[in-house]
């Protein structure tokens, strides 16, 4: 499903955030991501979907060499790709299911279809009860299953977490990542970004250790 | 085609929400394009008005072939048959005599012409043309100076053309003006756009990473510059009809003194549509470069 042959980022200014990476992903795998902050998680996950473009190398998606997608292909190859941001990047002049709604409004999907497919994924996350409320108003974990209901409704193949559980308490990780764990379950391709050693133990799947822009494979 | 459809109502929803959610900023924004759209149109309407009062007159216009004294009378005979010719709607001979009787009663000159020794006056054709545009007569009156016998052919449309320069200056200076508030309109509907697309930085980052292309991120921004120019078209429609209103009476009044029924013209449906169309153009013109702009701002290309 993605395949990463000797890709090296580097910022402008010099900051070499990968350094020939070389690894490949498989459809329906889960996959964490460990290392510390600045050893490449983010730029990893940002160059599958293209929010970045490698310096050098390739970065393959499905098929597809992502680096080198013209600029008006990627929103089609972003519609298959689920982000979870650690920051979540909801949106607070609309209600929970509105900001769920986003990703099909923009594929142009029916309206009563899409607030149905909302629902549903609302359902999923526990934020059903919710679904009027302002994102605003919600926790931070709620925050954070918004975002992951927001990435799940259109039903991607591939979902990219960032740091999903980095400012919730214990608590509040483990549900999440627990649904991450049923998704994996559902045939998802997930890959996660995260400190959270418990969560890994507790999940299993495989992990890929970052350090200073260089991967090594993990126990 | 529906999904196209269900993409073009969406957008214009959320313009229309986004209008709705400041409608001071709006209304300002179509006042100012009111007064920048009234100016251009407002002289094209008194130009118009003043091109149908002129073209109102009685005032046919005439050639005045004034015949040389010594011209032999088959020259003359040539005169008479060249104007029997279809291009001339009607010509009537004055005798020299005629002229100096008619001069004597009309200006109250009996005495003068009482006192002269011999009429100084010729012999002249009074002609009214078939066509009666600008060019057409001027290249008639040429063409009949020209005629052996025929001393000197004056155009009577004088102050006709005059008139017709100074509209067709004026209509110069309309489109001018015209193109000159255009670019106005554009920069102020841009303007407004800029500011809306900033307010939504959140929404087109987080749109762009979930999927939107930058088509349908542009939409709804075009359709509020479309919107915001159609209000400001709008805007200055009412501004004129309020200017026509204020002048109706004291044109009404003057027109009165010269004993004519003038009085002013409202647009008519195509003046309208222009006024409402050509903003809305401009308005989404205006969106369309500040977007981009914006959009290069929010997240410049990779």
């Amino acid at each position: 499903m993605i395949q990463f042959s000797q890709v090296t980022k580097r910022y402008p200014g010099g900051h070499e955030a990968l350094a020939d990476v070389d690894l490949v992903i498989e459809k329906g795998e889960l996959v964490f991501l460990t290392g510390h902050s600045g050893a490449g998680k983010s730029t990893l996950l940002k160059l599958i979907a293209a929010i970045e473009r490698p310096t050098r190398g390739v970065v393959t998606v499905s098929g597809q060499n992502v680096g080198r997608l013209p600029q008006r292909a990627i929103p089609y190859l972003r519609r298959n790709i689920g982000l979870v941001f650690q920051d979540h990047k909801l949106l607070f002049d609309r209600n929970a299911i509105e900001n769920v709604v986003l990703p099909l409004d923009i594929a142009g999907v029916d309206r009563r279809e899409s607030l149905k497919r909302a629902r549903a994924v609302l359902d999923k996350v526990g934020l059903l009860a919710r679904e009027k409320a302002n994102p605003i108003s919600l926790s931070g974990g709620e925050q954070q299953r918004l975002c992951i209901a927001r990435a799940l409704v259109s039903r991607p193949a591939l979902l990219l977490a960032d740091e999903p559980t980095g400012n919730l308490d214990a608590g509040y990780a483990a549900d999440i990542m627990a649904m991450f764990r049923d998704f994996h379950q559902v045939g998802t391709t997930l890959v996660i970004a995260t400190h959270d050693e418990r969560a890994i133990t507790a999940l299993g799947g495989r992990t890929l250790h970052l350090d200073h822009g260089r991967v090594g494979e993990a126990a | 085609m529906r999904t196209w459809l269900r993409h073009q109502l969406g957008a214009l929803q959320s313009a229309l929400t986004r209008l709705a959610a400041q409608p001071v900023a709006a209304l300002l924004t179509a006042l100012a394009m009111g007064v920048a759209i009234s100016l251009p149109a407002g002289l094209y309407l008194a130009l118009d008005n003043l091109g149908r009062l002129a073209g109102s007159l009685p005032a046919q216009p005439e050639i005045s072939l004034f015949l040389d004294p010594a011209a032999p009378p088959g020259a003359r005979q040539a005169i008479e048959a060249r104007l029997k010719r279809p291009d001339i709607a009607h010509a009537r001979l004055v005798g020299r005599d005629e002229a100096l009787a008619a001069l004597a009663a009309a200006q109250d000159l009996g005495d003068v012409v009482a006192g002269l020794p011999e009429n100084p006056l010729p012999d002249a054709w009074i002609v009214q043309p078939q066509d009666t545009s600008r060019a057409a007569l001027a290249r008639l009156a040429r063409a009949l100076g020209k005629l052996p016998g025929v001393s000197e052919a004056r155009l009577d449309s004088a102050w006709a053309e005059r008139l017709a320069a100074l509209i067709a200056i004026g209509h110069t200076v309309v489109w001018l003006l015209a193109a000159l508030f255009a670019v106005a309109l554009a920069a102020i509907a841009g303007n407004a756009i800029r500011a809306q697309v900033l307010a939504r930085r959140d929404e087109i980052q987080v749109s762009r990473l979930i999927g939107a292309t930058d088509r349908h991120i542009r939409r709804p921004f075009l359709y509020l510059g479309a919107i915001q120019g159609l209000l400001g078209g709008l805007a200055a429609a009412g501004v004129l009809s309020i200017a026509g209103w204020v002048l109706q009476e004291p044109v009404a009044r003057l027109a009165g003194l010269y004993g004519s029924t003038f009085h002013l013209a409202p647009p008519g449906l195509p003046e309208l549509a222009v006024v409402l169309g050509l903003p809305a153009v401009f308005g989404w013109l205006g969106a369309w470069t500040s977007v981009a702009r914006s959009l290069r701002q929010v997240e410049p290309p990779r």
